[in-house]
């Protein structure tokens, strides 16, 4: 497992810690409170000092380049249709309602995460293809 | 769709049975990409393309084949 694969693993472990906490802390201070675990995913963060100093070779740069794409174009998703509800929860349905301005600052939290989230379960699947077939 | 085989891994044999390790050293990539490649599921730059080539004294044709849609060996060995 080389370091890209180490640090995609800790983005994971970072975020579902985060899901099952906020499972666990939802029931006891409500949903919106319990948005603030999420918090912890900022340790993701920490990330770049997992494997610091390994060389990564052209294939490592490709996986890297094309699993930042995916979760670029997954958290465009997600905000987009983040927004497309809240558009439909204002003005549709039944007529005007108002969002909290707190509303903003979770799509911004949720954009982020999708994005970490996404990017490492991609270099997972990109590296995972092909570590089967290993031979000398 | 267009595939890009290649003969690293009869090469490596041909070259003193030469591990994956040591060809991943000499042309300075990690041994995952040279499982990844042997097996079909990396497409190299031209320059690792060259690199490799040039290890075992090939050309880079000789190293990697080209075939699109419908070639058959036939058609190729005819143009």
């Amino acid at each position: 497992m080389n370091a890209e694969q180490r640090r995609a693993w800790f983005t994971v472990s970072i975020g579902s810690i985060c899901l099952a906490a906020y499972l666990i802390v939802a029931p006891f201070v409500g949903v919106l409170p319990a948005f603030a675990v999420f918090g912890l995913f900022g340790l993701a963060g920490l990330t770049p000092l997992i494997g610091r100093g390994e060389p990564m070779d052209e294939r490592d740069h490709s996986i890297a380049r094309r699993a930042t794409l995916g979760g670029a174009v997954t958290s465009y998703m997600a905000v987009i249709l983040a927004d497309m509800g809240i558009w439909f929860y204002v003005y549709g349905w039944k007529g005007q309602q108002q969002v909290s301005v707190h509303t903003l600052s979770l799509v911004t939290l949720m954009a982020c995460i999708v994005l970490f989230f996404a990017r490492a379960l991609a270099i997972l699947a990109l590296y995972g293809r092909s570590t089967e077939a290993e031979s000398a | 769709m267009p595939e890009i085989t290649n003969c690293i891994r009869r090469l490596r044999f041909e070259h003193g049975e030469m591990t994956q390790e040591a060809l991943a050293n000499r042309v300075g990539v990690t041994r995952q990409t040279i499982i990844a490649l042997e097996a079909g599921k990396y497409t190299p730059s031209l320059s690792l393309a060259f690199r490799l080539a040039r290890t075992f004294n090939r050309r880079v044709e000789e190293v990697f084949q080209f075939r699109a849609d419908g070639d058959s060996p036939a058609s190729r060995s005819t143009i």
